[in-house]
């Protein structure tokens, strides 16, 4: 039934088993961390450690091998685009270019291009694991109380956690309403009939599907609030476990690491950082 | 002094979006420790009184207010649905949608949750609440591997953490099948004795709730109460039948049978003193009543051997084999899970067997598509909504039609017939949101029948319906069978539609067909009633207590009730 690489309930290993708050925490440190820089020093370490975390949290081999290949061969022809459109960013963001090789006039290889791109690469891939490992780790229960302890309002981070509950009944739902539409003669082998054609066929189940969907939200904002929704200012959850020594540690990380990031943009803004690094 | 828990007193409730009241004068006191039927057809107001019990109005529904309605001393307008949801406990009928946690533990533990408790306090209470519906092996569950029934105690786990005193349920039996419906009741009774609270509890099937002891009943009727009495006192009034409830089966049979029934326990099959009756019912039944010889007619589908799998490892279905002859009426039953809805898509044509034949009329159809299997075979979901795609009744009949690209001609042709067929045709220009539930179902019928199917599939037809529709709905497909001979299949496991109105029942159980014969044999049959997740109908416990062959007795009942609908 959940086909998702999302889990519902927490897994043994040692990222699974941190608490919602230090994972939530750790995840957007590491993010902004990635995100405010193009130096390699800082990027390296980081994909590496999103490596380990991922074989750490011993995925389904199956569930992850599509999504990691379509997201790097994504970003190949994103960096590809990049040069099409640009070959001398190099030169943009390092100042100096030397050529390594030539296709045209304007087509040239410089190795800053090449050391920019890499970088460029590597950043997106680096996001992209600790993203994975993020997703892997948690359970969309911990994402909201890790939410709420980074001072979200709990009906927003219960937003998110309804999303990930009803996402399968939804799906159902779709596949019946499929199911009497092709019945009906509704065509969706995608060999008989052209894309916009199916498009269109899909928008007929969607009707259905959404007047339904109506329906039970009426149901569960009624389940709801029976059970005391929306009461206090304050909530708790079931599903965060307090801290453990492992929580602590990780805290001591994500903390040291937020003030380095501070530092470092603090030093981007004011004293002149350099936001990408070239050795040679 | 009994201490009342619920009062109302010339109480009035009128929807703000609706010109008449739904609850008209509303005088009712339920009193402490009472267990309480509320009983009424669809449409008659006892949804809306539980909304008023349980907070819900004024709270999520707007409307205008006339008179007092208290609960547990406090006084609904004047409270917040938080207050009252600490005093009344609300097992919705849906229960799927009352699961929002994404585990069991989370599920009964969410009110807790909305209390702000540490978790340490809320794990023990959980696993407390847990343990009082045999649950607590399950908390790490996620709701998509639970039953109905399992769902439905998760629920009643999760609404007994606060004191609350009164514990509500909408429709308990709705989505359960016969033997968990048995369950559930059980259950509830147990929780009301151990746990000493009122328990109000909203249904329509009668016979189902009485399975356990009730204290009163009280009937409802066009917003208003029209009874408040013991359960004996009601079955003896002509009530049930005046108000579109179905009266219990053995109370119908012995009525059919002539007999007076006197007061005292007859509420209960297994409790009611038979000897009064015993020789009437015995001179009744060897009575024969003219029945109608059924001629075999010629093979519509043929399933040889077949056996499904969605991978190489494991089938869903294995070896299953029957014919359908045309004009047949068959019930297809089977607990979830056990291929009743995989049996449908592959007559469909959706899925494809791994192994085995389906012939239609002879012809092997893996040379057909889905499509042109659609002409042959019909398919119409449980829930109309799921299959409604356009605003007008008319598009909406003739959306198969087009898609299969008729000719105008054709369309408008077929399309007023099947409207006839289904007493639409006067209403071909209304748009679809103006119907009633039975109508719409009626809509998707007549949207299949336009294609002039040979064999029809109905999932459910009659799920959540109360008596007069499923009545409604059901003689209407009855009398499609019998003057156009349309052959139809029901996927059910409501066992009154299986015994009135099919000939023959096909019944699955774990991917296996276990069972093909009269409905009457198939249920008498005490294995495969537990395997298929059933339960013995009070007609065969009466037969049984008289010792009657039970088979034999469920059938000239059924003579009776098609004597009876035919006059």
């Amino acid at each position: 039934m959940n086909n998702f690489i999302i889990n519902l309930i927490p897994g043994e290993t040692f990222l699974h088993k941190l608490s919602g708050t230090t994972k939530v925490r750790l995840f957007f440190v590491l993010i902004v961390y990635l995100i405010m820089s193009f130096d390699l020093r800082l990027i390296v370490p980081v994909l590496i450690l999103g490596i380990i975390g991922l074989i750490s949290l011993k995925p389904k081999l199956k569930s992850v091998r599509y999504i990691i290949i379509f997201v790097v061969v994504m970003n190949l022809v994103n960096i590809l685009l990049y040069y099409l459109a640009n070959p001398h960013l190099g030169m943009l963001y390092f100042g100096h270019e030397t050529i390594w090789f030539q296709f045209t006039d304007h087509y040239i290889v410089t190795y800053e291009e090449v050391w920019f791109l890499l970088s460029r690469f590597l950043k997106m891939i680096a996001s992209f694991l600790i993203s994975l490992d993020f997703i892997l780790a948690i359970t969309p229960s911990e994402f909201a109380a890790g939410l709420y302890s980074c001072k979200v309002p709990y009906k927003i981070c219960t937003i998110v956690e309804m999303a990930f509950r009803y996402i399968p009944d939804i799906a159902r739902d779709y596949q019946n309403i499929k199911v009497s539409m092709q019945a009906r003669g509704v065509e969706l082998d995608p060999k008989k009939t052209g894309l916009i054609k199916r498009i269109k066929q899909n928008i007929l189940i969607l009707i259905p599907l959404v007047i339904t969907s109506f329906d039970r939200i009426g149901n569960i904002s009624n389940a709801m609030d029976l059970r005391g929704f929306g009461k206090g200012k304050k909530r708790s959850y079931y599903s965060e476990h307090g801290e453990t020594p492992n929580d602590r540690k990780v805290k001591v990380v994500y903390i040291l690491l937020g003030i380095f990031v501070v530092a470092y943009i603090i030093g981007r803004v004011f004293f002149n950082v350099s936001e990408v690094w070239y050795p040679f | 002094m009994k201490k009342p828990v619920i009062e109302f007193k010339d109480f009035s409730f009128r929807y703000k979006s609706q010109t008449k009241e739904t609850l008209k004068n509303i005088n009712l006191t339920i009193y402490e420790g009472e267990k309480v039927l509320l009983l009424g057809p669809s449409g008659c107001g006892k949804s809306t009184l539980a909304h008023c019990i349980n907070g819900l109005i004024p709270f999520s529904y707007d409307g205008e207010i006339k008179g007092s309605c208290k609960i547990a001393s406090l006084e609904i307008v004047q409270s917040s649905i938080f207050q009252l949801s600490s005093q009344v406990g609300t097992v919705l009928q849906d229960s799927d949608a009352q699961f929002v946690g994404l585990s069991v533990g989370e599920d009964i533990a969410y009110a807790l949750e909305n209390d702000n408790m540490p978790r340490e306090e809320m794990i023990p209470r959980v696993y407390e609440s847990a343990k009082m519906v045999d649950m607590h092996e399950f908390l790490n569950h996620v709701p998509y591997d639970l039953s109905g029934g399992q769902k439905q105690r998760v629920a009643l786990a999760g609404i007994m953490h606060d004191d609350v005193k009164i514990l509500l349920f909408d429709e308990p039996l709705a989505a359960l099948d016969p033997m968990m419906g048995n369950d559930a009741i059980d259950l509830i009774d147990r929780i009301y004795r151990e746990q000493k609270k009122t328990v109000v509890i909203i249904e329509h099937r009668l016979e189902d709730v009485l399975y356990r002891h009730v204290d009163r009943v009280i009937l409802m009727q066009d917003g208003q109460i029209i009874a408040d009495m013991t359960p004996d006192e009601l079955l003896l009034s002509h009530l049930l039948k005046d108000n579109g409830i179905r009266e219990p089966l053995y109370i119908t049979a012995l009525k059919n049978a002539g007999c007076q029934l006197q007061p005292g326990h007859i509420s209960n099959v297994y409790d009611i003193d038979l000897e009064p009756y015993r020789q009437q019912l015995i001179e009744d039944f060897q009575q024969t009543l003219p029945s109608q010889p059924q001629q075999q007619q010629e093979v519509v589908i043929e399933v040889k051997d077949l056996s499904f799998g969605y991978n190489a490892h494991q089938n869903v279905l294995e070896h299953v084999s029957f014919d359908i002859h045309k004009g047949e009426k068959i019930a297809i039953i089977g607990k979830n899970g056990a291929g009743k809805s995989t049996i449908a898509k592959l007559l469909c044509g959706i899925l494809r067997p791994t192994h085995g034949q389906i012939l239609l009329k002879g012809q092997d159809y893996m040379q057909y598509s889905i499509k042109e299997i659609g002409e042959m075979i019909g398919y119409v979901m449980q829930n109309p909504n799921q299959m409604i795609v356009k605003d007008m009744i008319k598009d909406e009949v003739a959306l198969g039609l087009m898609l299969h690209g008729y000719s105008k001609q054709e369309i408008d042709e077929n399309v007023e017939e099947a409207l006839k067929m289904c007493n639409l045709y006067s209403m071909r220009n209304w748009p679809v949101s103006a119907l009633s539930y039975g109508q719409k179902k009626r809509v998707t019928i007549a949207s299949i029948l336009a294609m002039k199917p040979d064999v029809m599939i109905l999932d459910e037809p009659t799920a959540g319906q109360d008596y007069r529709v499923y009545t409604e709905i059901m003689t209407f497909l009855d009398q499609l069978n019998k003057e156009y001979g349309i052959t139809i299949l029901f996927i059910t496991h409501d066992m009154h539609l299986a015994i009135e109105y099919t000939d023959r029942a096909i019944v699955f159980s774990e991917g296996t067909c276990i069972g093909d014969d009269s409905v009457f044999k198939i249920l008498s049959n005490e294995d495969i009633i537990q395997r298929a997740h059933l339960k013995e109908t009070s007609l065969f416990t009466l037969a049984k207590r008289i010792g009657l062959p039970c088979d034999e007795f469920t059938e000239h009942f059924i003579e009776h009730e098609r004597m009876n609908r035919h006059e």
